[in-house]
């Protein structure tokens, strides 16, 4: 039989750390050294069977032991060192927040394979986004294909089973312009990876049959050997059907893909660092065919009510699927009857293999035949492999011997907390000085702005996904009049219509990113990430106190102090923002260690928070777009410039250090989204963008050309927070909380009405000319851009 | 015996995989390629007769409209030779092939009952001012993943 016998009981500390490295098990010397701690007291050494099944429950993947983990944090401010402890940090923050809150709307949080919120009486909307950025940087096409399969599966498990309504994706990559020379040995090219990403979550997401409709893409050299790859799915899932109830006797049923040896050591493999030599076994190959076929499926099993537990196989594979199933009752399965690609696989090698495509049921003994029915006239692979049993133990057996025993109490709450230190020092950061810009030099700065590879249009991506199928997708990612003439979607607007039948209610997805702000301060960069995933939503008519929010960290070595402390800081960020907003976090993930070593020097990636909303519109009817509709209707500015240039994509171009990180007033934030969203409700707006990356003026050109409409500005009509602001400041300053609106003048009034005490104003009109034409008086300036010239610059980087 | 169904374009129909290789190649840095061709190959083993190669290739694996067929036999794979300036890239035995899986299934449904082994791989013949080590580090830094995949050149 291939089970080896492992020793550990007598092994130095030494010898312990050898074990862990060579066997990629990625786990520390205190860990090991209670894995041995455990076979001492049960008096004999573990099988390679045992060993592998602790490695993967207790990775960092799985178990995210650092957010989770002792944490102590010392901030140095104003000259004073403060040290706070932290038991669990995502307790004490992120999950803190959405306890406190307390919403009533919430019904499955951090708990299930995805965040649950209220639709309607009836219904819930799931939510999930997860990472798969080291696979997709060994093997970019298989690696974001089964990082979307994976999402959907996870749709799929999050209670009995959610139907897939639509699919997100966030990329960060490097330069795609990068010198061959310059790419590290052993490593692809960033453009090679970007492109074959994309392809990935295009053919999974397009064959899935699930349209791919919110996303977006950040540029940075940091990303070039370490790409980040954020995938996302929505899906609605019957109230009732929210629970998952595994019973002692129940039946292990894994339907799907067949076991091969793709991706041993995906789980384990997150925690350890990219080099040239990443072990080659941690690929996975992704079959959206057979996706498919099971999610059809088994939404059939799940309506007759076949199974009364689900979840997918993902990092970790059927021991992790298994195990999290069984973890209240204890579950004997037997190895040799999983289903396998090819023979010669080690029974280990079954039992934590990530092959794709695979989900495990609970099925009553009652059942059995029915579902087996079921999958087989569907021509979907699905077998039982054990049974669920009241003993609290994992039990593995291969051709008839016992393989694998332990307690699922140790399994699963015996990894040990080390306490990491963490560390954060406030930085002195001041404003840039005075940015004095001529007339002829602005006019082409607008249009370097709207090239700029983070601001520039992304239809050459979006437009290969399929964001139609399934025929739900009221707002798009791009918005315009044609082909020719769009513009960028703030947010995502799907309406369930063929589930729920006579709804008029919607789901609105968005997100906010910005890892530049992260370089200078995470908190401003969390902070900044939750109100752009806001604004972005409530642009097309959500209503801010109805949001959900998810979290995504990617972060680099969090065993550095400092990193840990950057972490820290966006932790308590959103804790903050989420608390001030008063709206929950639902579901996150997090990816750690994104780190490569180029030549023996370690480069960690600029820490990236990925902020996810979703929100229930309820009334599909009063969603807008953001281009420009009529001639003669008036243009608003809503909130305040101030003098934030600091991380933004002027100081890029203009290559200028210094600055603030826009900074933000929940309160004032909180009260003009609510405020908006009355507006647009009342049908007093007729379109809405906006400003981030890039600032007022590129929101501004940017609803011009998607409307095929030219605009007259007044620049000195901006209202700003320090009166010696030069234009080029207030133009492309990226200050948060404001908004472009466009108005009908029969409106206006009542508009104004709704707005009092807040700070906005009017600054110009829609023309019919076709241009931006923008005056200041103040600063002599008078600009005039053809609105052609203008989506030209924005649409020119990006030509793959 | 081993058949090696070659699917291309035909005269006058778009390439849309060749174009795109020519910008990828050059979006990687690497210049002087004028054109490329691209060709999917479709190695089936077993004991079938060159009759059902070509139903295979004809009715199964081409568009009749678009594509043109080549089958190339062989005893063995060493009579194989590769042709000048171009690269093959096929998967590496283990991985996973999902495209070969749906034809040995389709190859069944045709009602050719023989038993078969069929592996998917794509064929670049390129054309422009090329060299060994061009289409070697076109092949490494564009073509193929060698983590997953084998190349072959020449």
């Amino acid at each position: 039989m291939n089970v080896n016998i492992i020793e550990i009981i007598n092994l130095s500390d030494k010898q312990l750390m050898e074990l862990s490295k060579a066997n990629v098990l990625s786990l520390s010397l205190v860990e090991m050294k209670e894995v041995q701690k455990y076979f001492k007291n049960i008096k004999r050494n573990p099988t390679d069977v045992e060993l592998e099944t602790i490695a993967q429950t207790w990775s960092e993947h799985c178990k995210h032991k650092t957010l989770t983990g002792n944490i102590e944090y010392c901030e140095h401010k104003n000259g004073k060192k403060t040290v706070k402890k932290y038991k669990n940090l995502l307790k004490e923050t992120i999950f803190r927040a959405t306890v406190e809150l307390n919403k009533k709307w919430c019904i499955s949080v951090f708990k299930d394979n995805a965040g649950v919120i209220d639709f309607d009486k009836t219904n819930g909307v799931a939510f999930k986004v997860e990472t798969h950025n080291h696979p997709s940087a060994l093997e970019p096409y298989g690696g974001s294909a089964t990082g979307i399969g994976g999402v959907i599966r996870d749709i799929l498990g999050v209670g009995l089973g959610a139907k897939p309504l639509a699919n997100t994706d966030v990329f960060c990559f490097g330069l795609p312009d990068t010198k061959s020379s310059e790419v590290p040995e052993g490593m692809h090219h960033p453009k090679r990876i970007a492109k074959g990403v994309v392809s990935g979550v295009r053919d999974y997401g397009n064959r899935m049959g699930i349209p791919t409709v919110n996303g977006g893409v950040f540029f940075d050299k940091g990303y070039m050997a370490n790409p980040l790859v954020y995938c996302g799915t929505m899906g609605i899932i019957p109230k009732n059907k929210t629970d998952k109830e595994v019973k002692s006797g129940d039946l292990v049923l894994v339907v799907g893909g067949r076991t091969g040896r793709d991706g041993i050591h995906g789980a384990t493999f997150s925690s350890v660092e990219l080099d040239k030599e990443s072990d080659v076994s941690a690929v996975q190959i992704g079959n959206p065919i057979v996706e498919k076929k099971v999610l059809d499926t088994m939404l059939k099993a799940r309506d007759l009510k076949l199974y009364r537990g689900v979840t997918d196989c993902g990092a970790g594979g059927l021991s992790s699927a298994v195990g999290e199933l069984g973890e209240k009752t204890g579950v004997i399965v037997e190895l040799d009857r999983v289903p396998l690609k090819y023979k010669g696989l080690k029974p280990w090698e079954i039992w934590i293999s990530e092959a794709q495509e695979r989900m495990v049921f609970a099925v009553p003994a009652k059942n059995k035949k029915k579902i087996l029915d079921l999958f087989k006239k569907e021509n979907v692979e699905a077998t039982f492999i054990g049974k669920f049993t009241n003993d609290q133990k994992l039990t593995l057996t291969y051709e008839g011997k016992q393989v694998a025993c332990m307690e699922m109490a140790f399994l699963h709450d015996g990894v040990p907390k080390p306490t990491r230190q963490a560390m954060w020092k406030e930085q002195n950061i001041k404003k840039q000085s005075s940015l004095k810009v001529s007339n002829a030099t602005l006019s082409s700065d607008i249009k370097n702005v709207l090239s700029d590879i983070n601001v520039c249009s992304r239809d050459c991506i979006i437009r290969q996904y399929d964001h139609e199928v399934q025929g739900q997708t009221v707002i798009k990612p791009l918005q315009g009049n044609s082909i020719t003439n769009s513009g960028p979607s703030d947010a995502a607007v799907i309406w369930p219509y063929t589930i729920v039948k006579n709804t008029k209610k919607a789901i609105v997805l968005s997100n906010g990113i910005n890892p530049e702000y992260g370089k200078i301060d995470t908190y401003k960069m969390a902070a900044s990430a939750i109100e752009e995933a806001m604004r972005n939503a409530v642009c097309v008519g959500a209503d801010p106190e109805k949001l959900s929010l998810l979290d995504n960290f990617c972060w680099g070595n969090p065993n550095k102090p400092e990193i840990l402390g950057s972490l820290v800081r966006a932790s308590q960020a959103c804790y903050d923002l989420s608390k001030g907003f008063s709206i929950p976090f639902i579901s996150g993930k997090d990816s750690l260690y994104n780190e490569y070593t180029i030549a023996g020097k370690t480069y960690s990636i600029p820490p990236a928070l990925l902020i996810s909303a979703m929100g229930v519109i309820e009334d599909v009817n009063h969603t807008i777009t953001m281009n420009l509709k009529d001639v003669g209707n008036d243009i608003y500015i809503l909130g305040i410039t101030k003098n934030e240039l600091g991380g933004s994509i002027y100081s890029k171009v203009k290559n200028f250090k210094g600055g603030l990180v826009p900074s933000l007033d929940i309160k004032v934030s909180k009260d003009l989204m609510k405020k908006i969203n009355t507006a647009i409700t009342k049908g007093l707006i007729e379109s809405c963008h906006d400003c981030s990356e890039g600032g007022l003026i590129t929101s501004i050109s940017e609803m011009a050309f998607a409307g095929e409409k030219g605009i007259n500005i007044d620049a000195d009509l901006i209202k700003t927070d320090d009166k010696k602001m030069t234009l080029a400041e207030i133009l492309f300053s990226e200050s948060n909380t404001r908004f472009i609106v466009e108005v009908k003048p029969e409106n206006v009034s009542g508009f104004e009405q709704i707005l009092k005490g807040h700070i906005f104003s009017k600054i110009g009109q829609v023309s019919n000319d076709k241009n931006l034409t923008l005056i200041s008086k103040k600063s002599k300036v008078l600009i005039k851009e053809n609105i052609t010239n203008l989506q030209k610059a924005w649409q020119k980087t990006l030509q793959w | 015996m081993v058949f090696e169904i070659e699917i291309k374009s035909k005269k006058g129909f778009l390439d849309p995989h060749g174009i795109h290789t020519v910008s990828d190649i050059e979006g990687i840095g690497i210049k002087g390629v004028k054109s490329v061709d691209y060709i999917a190959v479709y190695r089936v083993s077993g004991n079938i007769t060159v009759k059902q190669a070509k139903i295979i290739a004809s009715e199964l694996l081409s568009d009749k409209i678009t594509e043109d067929f080549y089958i190339k036999e062989y005893e063995t794979l060493e009579q194989k030779r590769i042709e000048n300036n171009s690269i093959e890239v096929w998967f590496k035995s283990g991985v996973t092939d999902t495209v070969s899986e749906s034809v040995v299934k389709a190859i069944k449904d045709l009602g050719i009952e023989e038993d078969v082994v069929v592996k998917t791989g794509k064929k670049y013949c390129l054309k422009g001012e090329l060299n060994s080590k061009k289409l070697d580090k076109i092949a490494t830094g564009l073509l193929a993943n060698t983590l997953i995949q084998e190349y072959l050149i020449k």
